[in-house]
């Protein structure tokens, strides 16, 4: 460790875990972490899904207690926390769900918990309305969220998802807190709500305040700096600032592997056209052709605002487009509703995966084939178990599932493996197209690459592909060409392999100006 | 630059600002409660005019406490999340009990302790709730079902199942007791009870708890998802015990009320009441999925209950056809709710 990262931030560590090992039944999931936190730090948790980062933050926020091992907070030791212990030590957490309560108002989310904590947790109190509505404005203000009454009174659940994000954010650092934890606090926020929340933590740093970072997104770690604390199989493989390791290097420590951040893209698609939009309007997409040939893969991207979303959702029905034509083989397509996307082999795998896509509590055998379901069903609609289980053994074996047990809720996977069953189902109807709206979001580097590598045999299959994604890397690493999309029309495009990053999110911005202009 | 999703929401909060229905019926949804009771209210009074007359206010006023006090305890369940189908039994329970208690053993006992015994005895029977949906961590429906027989299989067979048409003095002279009284144009005489003062005051102080206290803020968490709410730091083993102890009191209370009032002591009374004090509540715009609805609702719901019950015999529609109306009227309440939130 570097001398300037102990330079006098009070006499001992706030807090340091020693030995800490985690039990869940059978599985051993932490094995001796030891780690210690200073105040004014920035640290980042790296690792794989599944690698024990968050069971390590649950229970230093007292969610959780370890099976041995000690943890001294403050000087005082302690076997496991409380998470009124925590809270009231200054321990914060922004949990990667977010952790709000949907049905009450902004203020309430961000301020409450000061007032409970202050009680030590004991209900029979009075709350102060007028306290509350301090603190939460104050909160608000410093992750530049709005501060009028309206705001305040808002229920969270009508807010958008980046907007809820920077609520829990503000939650955090509401009350006097020490250490402020993010679990992947940036996955929804665009550029400019990222450089805010950047802001934002070089303020809490100064105030001498420590925050550790649990995130898939390297760039914004190097971005951010400070040290990085890299998970493996529950033991902590590597510690140290993180500009004294390479990306490459990182994502290895994680792995245990060496990843490439070379192209996956080696194949080229045919000349046949597969798919083609033309003129194509939706509400929030104006007026946008385009096509993708047989084994080709497109990405489209832009900003939250510029109609990507729009624009995938309008292709596979969740939103059909108000006007224009589409054709699929030559054919014309006439898609209402995504079971008309369906028909025509369309597959739509949607960003939000556990709202929009999953059964979380159904099996995996379950989840892969519900596309399929009328197909496996006999003249009395009994469905043939047999038959399922082995066409979805075949789907889990070309997505690589990490697991054989076709039995398991998809709710006990990591985050990569159930995406996986999720585009696993959509290759069950054998789709001509396929739609992947954000497929690696929140999903941890060795799932990325198998996901990737899953796609690129897609496309050599001849399936056409589209990823609308805002993961530029993502978008260079696997496409042929990118759509740039702005104001809900494109307005660029690149050949993928001959761009960089800072080219396509110029383009991205340059565009906006020139169409304001 | 570029405008984010932040920047559209203060734009998207300062439009929201201007007034429009569907908006206030989303943020308030007893405000369609409160649209129906006073369509109906007008509709009976057109159809027949004797309805504005104050004594048909007062019988609606009286026949709303005892139903307005479960409705109460079964909402601030609601609130957080749960369900409670034993308030009646607990009701049935406590008042029969307590009646044969002071009837054989303590002749003398003022009504003032009367009443604190109903009160906490319903709370103790409520807290059994609590605990049980607390530790067995098993569905509060599921436990309520259970103690709902539990309760009345237990007045029934060791207490007692024979109907007092005698009360002791003090309780008769309570469900008596005038508020204020005056002759009706009709020459009969027309009185307000002072046991209807119980409902507004247990409607202020469920108020005042609900939202001045952290105990309220703690209810809506917890009704908002309980597991968050534990992350958080609210104990939910003392939110569940509060909840059903505070509705079980209400219930003990609205059973002795229901004694006095009526004059007897039937151990087979009030079971079976509980699906239109639901039905009051989710009219009322607290949604059965929990952590929503308001004091003022439950109140609009309960009246809107007892008008249709009591209405609908002044317009010339046979009593029958209640459960008809308000039926209806739920499947109709809920469709719009239901409409209104996919349109946001």
């Amino acid at each position: 460790m570097s001398a300037k990262d102990n330079s006098g931030n009070g006499p001992g560590p706030f807090l340091e875990l020693r030995d800490i090992q985690k039990w869940f039944g059978g599985v051993h999931a932490l094995r001796g972490i030891s780690l210690t936190l200073e105040l004014g730090q920035a640290y980042h948790l790296l690792g794989e899904n599944g690698c024990g980062k968050s069971t390590v933050i649950k229970i230093m926020s007292g969610a959780l207690e370890p099976s041995a091992g000690e943890i001294v907070l403050d000087g005082q030791t302690y076997s496991a926390l409380t998470p009124i212990q925590s809270l009231a030590a200054g321990i914060e957490t922004v949990y990667q769900d977010l952790s709000l309560l949907p049905n009450l108002t902004v203020a309430e989310n961000v301020a409450l918990n000061e007032q409970l904590v202050a009680a030590n947790g004991r209900l029979a109190r009075l709350f102060d309305r007028a306290r509350l509505r301090q603190t939460a404005e104050r909160a608000l203000a410093a992750v530049g969220l709005p501060t009028d009454r309206f705001f305040l009174g808002t229920t969270v659940s009508d807010l958008p998802l980046a907007a809820r994000q920077l609520v829990a954010i503000a939650r955090a650092i509401a009350t006097r807190a020490k250490l402020v934890i993010m679990d992947e606090p940036t996955t929804s926020l665009t550029r400019r709500e990222v450089d805010n929340l950047v802001r934002v933590v070089e303020r809490l740093r100064a105030e001498n305040v420590a925050v550790l970072f649990v995130t898939h997104k390297l760039d914004e770690c190097y971005r951010i700096g400070g040290h990085a604390v890299v998970f493996r199989d529950g033991q902590c493989v590597a510690q140290g600032p993180i500009e004294d390791y390479s990306k490459k290097q990182l994502a290895e420590l994680m792995t245990g592997r060496s990843i490439g951040s070379e192209r996956y893209r080696t194949g080229k698609p045919s000349d046949t056209v597969l798919f083609e939009a033309s003129k194509l309007s939706a509400p929030g997409v104006k007026d946008i052709s385009f096509n993708v040939r047989k084994g080709e893969i497109l990405g489209i991207t832009g900003l939250a605002d510029s109609g990507r979303n729009e624009l995938a959702m309008a292709i596979t029905g969740v939103e059909p487009a108000s006007s224009g034509a589409m054709t699929l083989d030559g054919r014309s397509l006439a898609i209402r509703r995504p079971a008309d996307a369906i028909a025509h082999g369309i597959g739509y795998v949607p960003e939000d995966r556990l709202a929009e896509g999953l059964f979380l509590d159904k099996s995996i055998l379950e989840n892969e084939i519900a596309l399929i379901l009328s197909r496996l069903s006999n003249a009395f609609g009994v469905i043939d178990r047999n038959e399922g289980r082995t066409i979805a053994a075949r789907l889990s074996e070309e997505m690589r599932l990490n697991t054989k047990n076709l039995d398991l809720p998809v709710g006990a996977l990591s985050g990569g493996n159930q995406q996986r069953v999720l585009i696993g189902r959509w290759l069950s109807i054998a789709p001509k197209l396929l739609v992947l709206h954000g497929p690696t979001v929140g999903v941890d580097v060795g799932s990325k690459d198998t996901i990737y590598r899953a796609i690129q045999s897609l496309a050599e299959a001849g399936m056409g592909l589209v990823i609308v994604s805002d993961d530029l890397p993502e978008l260079l690493q696997n496409a042929d060409r990118i759509l740039i999309m702005n104001s809900g029309r494109v307005v660029a495009e690149v050949d993928a392999g001959q761009s960089t990053e800072d080219q396509l999110y110029k383009a991205m911005l340059t565009s906006k100006l020139e169409a304001v202009q | 630059m570029s405008t984010s999703r932040i920047d559209e929401l203060s734009e998207s909060a300062s439009a929201g600002r201007s007034f429009s229905l569907g908006e206030l019926v989303r943020r308030r949804p007893e405000t369609i409660t409160f649209m129906l009771l006073v369509a109906i209210c007008v509709i009976v009074a057109i159809i027949n005019p004797a309805f504005l007359q104050p004594s048909t206010l007062i019988d609606i006023g009286r026949a709303s406490v005892v139903m307005g006090l479960f409705a109460l305890g079964v909402f601030i369940i609601l609130a957080a999340g749960g369900i409670d189908v034993s308030f009646t039994a607990i009701a049935a329970f406590t008042m029969y009990s307590l009646t044969v208690l002071v009837l054989n053993h303590f002749p003398g006992m003022p009504m003032a302790v009367i009443m604190l015994v109903a009160i906490g005895g319903g709370a103790l029977l409520g807290i059994i709730n609590g605990l049980l949906v607390h530790h067995l961590n098993v569905p509060s429906l599921i436990v309520t079902i259970g103690t709902q027989y539990l309760f009345r299989g237990f007045l029934l067979s060791f207490i007692g199942t024979v109907w007092i048409m005698s009360l002791p003095p003090q309780m008769g002279a309570f469900g008596r007791m005038p508020l204020f009284q005056f002759e009706s144009a009709n020459g009969a005489i027309v009185t307000l009870p002072v046991y209807f003062l119980f409902l507004p005051l247990a409607a202020f102080v469920t108020w005042w708890i609900l939202n001045r206290t952290l105990m309220g803020r703690a209810i809506f968490a917890v009704g908002g998802n309980a597991n968050i709410a534990s992350r958080l730091g609210y104990s939910l083993r003392t939110v569940h015990i509060f909840l059903f102890g505070y509705a079980g009191a209400l219930a003990g209370l609205a059973g002795i009320i229901h004694v006095c009032a009526n004059r007897q002591a039937n151990p087979f009374d009030l079971v079976g009441t509980e699906i239109n004090v639901i039905a009051a509540v989710v009219l009322g715009g607290a949604r059965i999925t929990g952590g929503t609805g308001t004091v003022l609702g439950t109140i609009l719901g309960v009246l809107l209950i007892v008008v249709i019950n009591s209405v609908l015999v002044m317009v010339g529609i046979p009593s029958t056809w209640q459960r008809l109306v308000v039926g209806s009227f739920i499947l109709l309440a809920a469709a719009f709710f239901v409409t209104r939130q996919r349109k946001k």
